[in-house]
């Protein structure tokens, strides 16, 4: 099982392909099994070296009690390349790893070649998702966390600190309903997670400002879903991010990559390849105008 | 050498799965025993437990292939014996190496 020692924590990796580099990056309470279930890995392979690893906390990497804001984990990231001796990279993040994505991009901008973002959600651009209510898929996800024994309001729906307490407290009757609702691995993800600073980390601006935000200068992928509940978000990174281009998942909510997964890895695969000038040459100004329910 | 029969694979599997880094599962592991509901196991146990399978057997197998097309099928959780399946196919293929 390849493992490798980062500081003081232990992560697991996988490697594929051959090419410029390119690592995924989960979100929280996701793990880098995510992207195999969807293809996405030997769809990359054939231009790329993929790699792709379990953050801190999730996976086969260890569970640390603290250090779970994006500048520790695009920390995390930009000493696991260094350990793997990887050039610049393409990075793809899902939503809380688009934000430690966007973050090394900030960071450590010698060490990163191009960003895809997949529905990222911006702990300092709170204030522009502020009203979820007007998600159309709020009434759905509500109901869901509802069947699974846990209580949403539109102030905390995001909140992932919250929903590991829940979680990691349940009677045994909403126990059941979590479980028939989730799955006991979607448990276990929490509980683990509850023993940890992670969900205050990742409600932390950290350091990346909406001004450090807007001042990657890197070839950026806004990926959101058609029905994402951040899509203020979407047109904001369209609007100020000097390299942006936007495309939209069809019919796709927050999860794109399960939601429609074929349609998120042919974008994820005509986007890199753009940037790394394989196929075509990548031009920002080639934006979808961004529509949206908010 | 001859390649495992598929009861030979079941009996592997249940090797591996009866202490599955670090996790003991008391109870008899047949084709028809459920990786989630019965053992317990994530998505992610099915990436680690590829690599074991390719190590066990010294072979490269498309487990790539296989999750996408659990993935495409919207499958929460599969049989033990679909994996046996999947493995003795590719064993049967696959050049030794």
């Amino acid at each position: 099982m390849p493992r490798i020692a980062v500081g003081d924590i232990q992560f697991y990796y996988q490697q594929k392909g051959e090419g410029p580099d390119v690592v995924l990056i989960h979100g929280i309470t996701g793990n880098m099994a995510i992207w195999p279930l969807i293809d996405l890995i030997d769809n990359l392979a054939d231009d790329f070296r993929v790699t792709y690893y379990d953050l801190r906390g999730h996976g086969y990497s260890d569970t640390p009690a603290s250090g779970y804001t994006s500048a520790e984990m695009a920390a995390d990231l930009r000493r696991l390349q260094q350990t793997l001796r990887l050039g610049p990279a393409y990075l793809v993040g899902h939503s809380f790893g688009a934000v430690v994505a966007l973050h090394a991009a900030a960071l450590y901008p010698d060490h990163v070649a191009g960003v895809v973002l997949s529905d990222a959600y911006f702990p300092a651009l709170h204030e522009l998702e502020a009203d979820i209510t007007h998600w159309d898929g709020w009434p759905g996800y509500k109901a869901q966390t509802e069947r699974a024994g846990l209580e949403v309001s539109p102030d905390d729906w995001f909140d992932v600190g919250n929903l590991c307490r829940q979680a990691a407290s349940l009677d045994s009757e909403r126990l059941k309903m979590f479980i028939e609702e989730v799955g006991q691995p979607g448990l276990d993800r929490l509980v683990r997670l509850a023993g940890t600073t992670c969900g205050e980390d990742v409600k932390a601006v950290a350091g990346l400002t909406a001004e450090r935000i807007v001042s990657v200068k890197h070839p950026v992928l806004a990926l959101y879903g058609e029905h994402s509940p951040f899509l203020a978000t979407c047109r904001y990174l369209q609007d100020n991010l000097p390299n942006c281009r936007v495309a939209l998942v069809r019919g796709a909510k927050h999860l794109a990559h399960e939601e429609s997964p074929q349609d998120f890895v042919a974008l994820v695969q005509e986007n890199l390849r753009e940037m790394a000038g394989i196929s075509g040459s990548w031009n920002h100004s080639q934006a979808e105008p961004v529509g949206g329910n908010s | 050498m001859s390649e495992p029969t598929y009861p030979q694979i079941m009996t592997d599997l249940a090797a591996m799965l009866g202490n599955f880094n670090g996790r003991e599962y008391g109870g008899q592991i047949t084709p028809e025993t459920m990786f989630s509901a019965d053992l317990g196991m994530a998505s992610i146990d099915a990436v680690v437990l590829g690599e074991t399978i390719e190590i066990h057997y010294g072979r490269t197998l498309p487990f790539g292939e296989f999750l996408a097309d659990l993935g495409r099928r919207g499958a929460r959780d599969i049989a033990v014996g679909v994996l046996a399946e999947f493995i003795h196919k590719h064993l049967s293929l696959a050049p030794e190496g």
